[in-house]
């Protein structure tokens, strides 16, 4: 079968903005994207500039753009691609700034992953909020661990199999909303050291930090994370477990805490969500007053939900939910 | 008629009636019998997972076994809602511990849930159930020469493993609903991204600046109007476009209009009936476009 090749290319030395070149090649059986990349480096135009090692999908280079979504091309069939797309385009990550062709600046991406302390922290004298991770020469005295530990230690998730592909970082919403947001990789190795038993984090505070603006709160929930990771990991699914253990452990000083609580508290008290409650428990009013206008906006029109709620039938039902689940006012 | 547990989620029945009214519109004229259930409770928004995990699994647990109890599938308005209740309708019959946790708590409340109920967005029951061919038929007026911008939003796609409807990478059946009223749908790139509105009160600026990206897209690709099946998009997208404009310095003046608002004035609606008036930016010009397409 004959196929096109449709590639982003773009030399800032030479080139005064972006453009695509096709090449034209046939398949084999088997053929993956980065067979056919690697057929037009070698035979077509050695100048297209990508980045790849391993070809097993293990070692996360050649994460890129196919066909609009970020795939490994070494995981991706090209036959597949055709038979939906018609041709295989292809497009550098999204949410890095571009060097060259395919070719994306990981930097910010990395400083993410080294923000958020990616190793056992160590012993500590004192209670702080800050990090300490162990000094030169200094050894961590190993616990000793419970069958359940080791389980969840090797079972969390699955967020130690993350190879740093950046497809997840690629696909983000929240980082295309806010490029200082750590991003779905990051927080799930946050996820992963803060339920490691051998992590000595007695005070929070990998949670604490986590729990700053642009961290696990400004996560926009799109499930694109989950939906493209070549690994089977779901980042989003840990920032929820996250989420909930910080605020079980009232860790609560978030926008992002106060409206979770908001809103369970809203379905407490009336079945529903209260939308005027949970925005005063987010923002509270001065929060409010800076919305005033598209308050006022929505008002006009008749948006305006209604300012003591109808509580549902069988509220009673509910009441037992939080009873049984010994959540009446536990956090506030 | 086909009958349905109806769950319009707590939008819908406050700042978003619009979206309840239209629903009612054209279920009527789409022989879809909406059976209410007043005993259903807010599926947690998306986010009391992070709340109380098992608190999801019992409000969501209780809404589906009230379905169950009616003997009806459930049909919903709201992507968030679809996305939270399909979640809990997985868990429960995948993981004999949730469903027996769950229903240890529903049998206190005079309930049970065996597992049998789907979740279905309005969507694709009039794709898959009523069918296209039914609702061509009755149309009254056509949309011809109309450019839609679908906007599907997050939860109606993603997780694919839950969210089953459409093709995740390529969906189509949003397309095939706005070929069907005689509209074209725009094509652009941010028709499967994210809105924002999960973030909106804890960053608006960044929040809002995914709506008012996806606008500018569709606006820059001749789009008359844009549409969702989501009323959590529709906030950010129409009650926050201004705030949104400003955040990403365009002019932005784009209708947004819920999909059953779209459906409705190609089966006859009225801007009144829609609740069109009820929305930031006006539909009135593109309304009276379509009213010059009277078809019997």
């Amino acid at each position: 079968m004959e196929f096109t090749v449709k590639s982003y290319r773009f030399n800032p030395e030479i080139d005064e903005k972006p453009y695509y070149k096709e090449y034209v090649l046939n398949d084999f059986p088997g053929m993956t994207v980065l067979n056919a990349l690697m057929k037009v480096k070698a035979e077509i135009d050695g100048t297209l500039s990508f980045r790849r090692s391993c070809r097993s999908a293990i070692c996360g280079s050649c994460a890129m753009k196919i066909n609009g979504i970020t795939k490994l091309a070494c995981k991706t069939q090209v036959s597949a691609e055709i038979e939906k797309f018609g041709v295989i385009k292809v497009d550098p990550l999204g949410n890095m700034p571009i060097i060259r062709d395919l070719i994306v600046d990981q930097e910010a991406f990395f400083d993410k992953i080294k923000e958020i302390k990616p190793y056992l922290l160590g012993k500590t004298d004192h209670i702080d909020d800050d990090f300490k991770a162990l000094k030169e020469g200094e050894k961590i005295k190993q616990p000793v661990y419970y069958k359940i530990e080791f389980q969840n230690l090797t079972g969390n998730n699955d967020t130690p199999n993350c190879i740093l592909c950046e497809c997840c970082y690629s696909e983000c919403g929240g980082v295309v909303a806010n490029s200082k947001y750590l991003g779905p990789a990051a927080l799930a190795k946050l996820y992963r050291y803060s339920e490691d038993p051998r992590d000595n984090d007695k005070n929070g505070s990998r949670l604490v930090n986590g729990s700053k603006p642009a961290g696990m709160f400004d996560c926009v929930h799109c499930q694109a994370c989950e939906e493209f990771c070549p690994k089977g990991i779901s980042p989003v699914k840990v920032i929820v477990r996250m989420h909930e253990k910080a605020i079980k452990n009232s860790i609560t000083f978030s926008k992002g805490a106060k409206h979770i609580i908001g809103i369970a508290r809203s379905i407490q008290e009336t079945g529903r969500l209260d939308e005027i409650k949970v925005a005063v428990d987010s923002v509270g009013i001065s929060g409010i007053l800076n919305d005033l206008p598209v308050a006022i906006g929505a008002g006009l029109k008749g948006k305006m939900p209604p300012l003591r709620l109808k509580l549902i039938k069988d509220m009673e039902d509910i009441r037992v939910a939080f009873k049984d689940l010994n959540l009446e006012e536990k956090h506030d | 008629m086909i009958n349905y547990a109806y769950y319009p989620g707590c939008v819908a029945q406050e700042s978003g009636k619009e979206l309840d009214n239209s629903t009612r519109f054209i279920a009527k004229k789409l022989g879809i019998n909406l059976i209410d259930m007043p005993e259903a409770s807010c599926c947690g928004g998306g986010v009391v997972d992070g709340f109380d995990h098992n608190l999801k699994l019992y409000i969501n647990g209780r809404t589906l076994a009230l379905a169950e109890k009616l003997g009806y599938d459930i049909l919903t308005v709201c992507n968030t809602c679809t996305l939270t209740l399909s979640e809990v309708n997985e868990e429960l019959i995948n993981n004999p511990e949730s469903l027996e946790k769950t229903n240890a708590y529903l049998s206190k409340i005079g309930l049970k849930y065996s597992g049998t109920v789907k979740v279905k967005h309005l969507l694709y029951i009039i794709r898959d159930e009523i069918g296209l061919d039914k609702l061509k038929q009755a149309i009254t007026y056509t949309l011809d020469g109309v450019k839609v911008a679908p906007f599907y939003g997050c939860h109606i796609l993603r997780p694919s493993s839950v969210v089953k409807f459409d093709d995740v990478e390529n969906p189509s059946g949003f397309e095939e609903l706005i070929k069907a009223l005689g509209a074209e749908p725009v094509s652009y790139i941010r028709r499967t991204k994210c809105c924002g509105f999960q973030t909106i009160l804890v960053n608006e600026v960044t929040s809002t600046s995914l709506a008012g990206n996806a606008i500018y897209e569709a606006q820059q690709n001749k789009a008359d109007v844009m549409v969702t099946p989501c009323p959590l998009c529709h906030l950010s997208l129409d009650t926050y476009q201004g705030v949104a404009a400003m955040n990403i310095n365009k002019k932005l003046s784009l209708p947004v209009l819920h999909l059953p608002q779209l459906i409705g004035v190609a089966l006859g609606g009225s801007y009144a009936e829609m609740g069109f008036s009820r929305h930031n930016i006006s539909f009135r010009a593109v309304m009276s476009k379509i009213k010059q397409n009277k078809l019997k």
